[in-house]
């Protein structure tokens, strides 16, 4: 029965109540779909440092991280290879050779980090296969011959790989693209002529177009343009096993483009056999010996028991490999509760004022409660339950609202394209996908309760020092 | 069989620097069945005696028995649940719970009771159809006349089965035809239920039908008469 009135009170001033749930669907959607657009991007950075970079666990000769040294290998690889495969929650296991050396093409050189894979394990591990660029080869394919490599968009440009020529083609494009006639007009006169760089491209079409049109069709204009020659070639440098400087030239296989612009201007992959032959390291020497587990959950227990069982070997998770990533994973949750609890705090005193308000306007109804038997536990009670259920319904409400908002940009994404510099430049996304747990709809539950019953104690303690008396005389 | 026992009781307040003895030396006793009025001029203490004898208020002499319970040494919570499970409380304002329908505010007390779902609605069909509302039962106070809301607030009283009923200016805020008609409701009950009415009062129509008037002045009992009305 007090259930029942309380729902009951709370629509008793309809204008009132649906005001203070408003603001809570408000405050709650604004507090679930910010957090859900950072965790977005915190997880799809996640994302691809696992299934692009790094993987889950990395096993290294203890010198070989710090000096990039070919000649620390690990010392027996088939038991490291045994005790990866036979650790729970493993599903994959590769080696790697990895040498240092110089990317260069006769208009650009770059340092790079070389990595011979075995493609086929690689292709079942790793993401960077859909990562490349269509039209820009085939990630190792069968038609690709001997010496080739896999190499990021960032290193292409810096060694002009990758050119911006404005074509027929490109302007077909761009009017598919809607872009106006009259704006691919203006860039007519740039047709046919070869830009290396996209700054060169960017400022010839400055100075065609206004800088509005620069603004808004700037980025489509770069795609249109982009262009790459089938076929390229870069000379890799590096240092074979003796110490001395060799190097072969590399046909393109593919570019692959990813957020992290780091990975792409410092990576390089090639067929691992190709990379033995040319270091003229021994069959079965490896520097690298990477894992790849079924759930990331697994992480921390799987790489500690690799740890245990490598003794004499550098074991770590991608969580220990990129320690910022990790420490930011973990200040995002920390951020969560902080703004959630700020924004409920705010929406708190809100329904303190309503509940007060109505607490006020039924002073006489409380005293005949209270002289007809209704005891201090049930008023108490009745209020408590008014302000919780005026905090769900308000909480629910944002929740579902955020769901279905979320839903939807998770499904759409949320265009950056405007801070891609800034954000590619430390591995972000500039393409978000908010996306958050179903445990965290249960936390802010729990919390909203919270708020509705810290609500109710100050205008609940009011109705509890009323005179019974006094409160009928009122009015 | 005394179910109100009210021994020199006093109830003295103390406006700024005024002494105001409201109740000034009351003794009484209310038998099982009494169909009693107080009354006075406005001031006389009316108001307070009824307070005290509902438990709603403690007085600052004297000594009060409320169904062998000594109102004096219960404490406020224990008043409350006295208040629940023995006295009846009519309001002059008829003070029906808003949001609930004349049946759900009739079975309001009997819930808090805990009684029987099954009993619970039995005696509130009962007791509405008592006060002549059956038919209004899903209706909320504010569809109801200023009479009909009365009578379910009646209803609500004795649903429970309380030792007595207190109405405070019950027909005050009436017209003539709806005040007969509550008057007629409750003395009924009165005779078929055989419960305690005490009614504190201004309207002649009322002191018309009681079978027993007290008069109070400056908070002391002037005159307790029984008349021969017999309803």
């Amino acid at each position: 029965m007090i259930t029942s009135i309380a729902w009951k009170n709370v629509w008793r001033n309809r204008t009132r109540s649906l005001t203070v749930i408003a603001a809570v669907t408000v405050g709650v959607f604004a507090g679930v779909f910010a957090m859900a657009a950072i965790n977005s991007s915190i997880v799809q950075r996640i994302d691809a440092a696992v299934n692009e970079e790094l993987s889950h666990i990395q096993v290294n000769n203890p010198g070989f991280r710090g000096s990039c040294d070919i000649a620390n290998v690990i010392a027996d690889p088939e038991k490291v290879g045994s005790v990866l495969e036979e650790t729970p929650g493993v599903t994959h296991v590769t080696a790697r050779i990895i040498v240092r050396g110089i990317a260069s093409t006769s208009a650009g050189s770059a340092g790079v980090e070389i990595t011979g894979i075995d493609v086929e394990k690689e292709q079942q591990m790793f993401a960077v296969k859909q990562r490349l660029i269509p039209g820009t080869g085939s990630y190792f394919g069968t038609d690709t011959r001997l010496n080739s490599a896999f190499i990021g968009e960032k290193l292409a440009k810096e060694l002009y790989i990758i050119r911006y020529i404005l074509t027929e083609e490109s302007f077909t494009t761009l009017e598919a693209e809607d872009v106006p006639e009259e704006v691919v007009g203006k860039l007519r006169p740039l047709e046919n002529q070869r830009f290396t760089t996209e700054k060169k491209l960017s400022e010839a079409c400055s100075g065609l177009l206004t800088e509005k049109e620069v603004k808004t069709y700037g980025m489509k204009i770069k795609e249109a343009a982009w262009s790459y020659r089938e076929g390229s070639k870069v000379i890799l440098t590096f240092l074979d096993a003796n110490g001395t400087q060799t190097g072969a030239a590399f046909r393109i296989s593919g570019i692959f483009r990813t957020n992290n612009d780091f990975f792409e201007a410092f990576s390089v992959f090639v067929p691992r056999d190709e990379l033995l032959r040319l270091t003229g390291m021994e069959e079965g020497q490896y520097h690298r010996i990477i894992a790849r587990l079924e759930d990331d959950d697994l992480t921390d227990n799987a790489s500690a028991s690799v740890k245990e069982a490598l003794p004499g070997l550098e074991v770590m998770n991608w969580k220990q490999i990129q320690t910022d990533l990790a420490m930011i994973a973990d200040y995002i949750n920390q951020i969560y509760g902080i703004f959630m609890v700020l924004i409920l705090a705010a929406l708190a005193f809100g329904i303190v004022n309503t509940m007060l308000m109505a607490v006020l306007e039924r002073t006489r109804e409380l005293g005949m409660l209270s002289a007809i038997g209704m005891n201090r536990r049930r008023v108490f009670s009745m209020i408590m339950l008014e302000s919780i259920f005026l905090s769900i319904v308000g909480g629910f409400a944002g929740m579902a609202v955020s769901a279905i908002v979320i839903a939807i940009t998770n499904h759409t994404g949320i265009n950056l394209v405007k801070y891609s510099e800034g954000l590619e430049a430390f591995g972000y996304s500039a393409h978000l996908y908010p996306t958050i747990g179903a445990d965290f709809f249960i936390m802010l539950t729990v919390m909203i309760v919270i708020t509705g019953i810290v609500s109710a104690i100050y205008p609940a303690r009011k109705a509890l020092q009323l005179n019974p008396v006094e409160a009928l005389r009122g009015e | 069989m005394k179910v109100v026992e009210i021994n020199d009781v006093f109830k003295t307040y103390h406006d700024t620097e005024v002494e105001v003895k409201a109740v000034n030396g009351v003794t009484l006793s209310f038998e099982r069945g009494d169909f009693a009025v107080i009354v006075g001029p406005s001031g006389s203490g009316k108001t307070t005696l009824l307070n005290l004898i509902g438990g709603l208020d403690q007085p600052t002499a004297g000594e009060i028995i409320v169904a062998g319970h000594r109102l004096s040494e219960l404490k406020p919570s224990e008043l409350i649940d006295f208040r629940m499970e023995h006295v009846g409380f009519v309001f002059q304002s008829y003070n029906l719970i808003p949001v609930l329908t004349a049946s759900e505010n009739v079975g309001f007390i009997m819930s808090l009771q805990k009684w029987p779902k099954e009993k619970r609605i039995a005696r509130t069909d009962e007791m509405l159809q008592s006060v002549g509302l059956a038919d209004r039962h899903k209706s909320r106070p504010a569809q109801l006349s200023g009479g009909q809301q009365q009578r379910v607030a009646v209803a609500r009283a004795l649903a429970p089965r309380p030792e007595f009923i207190l109405a405070d200016e019950p027909t005050a805020n009436l017209d003539t035809k709806s005040a007969e008609t509550l008057l007629d409701i409750m003395e009924k009950l009165n005779r078929e239920e055989e419960m305690t009415f005490i009614f504190s009062t201004h309207d002649a129509r009322v002191v018309k039908r009681a079978r027993r008037v007290i008069t109070l002045e400056d908070g002391k009992v002037v005159s307790d008469e029984r008349t021969n009305h017999n309803s």
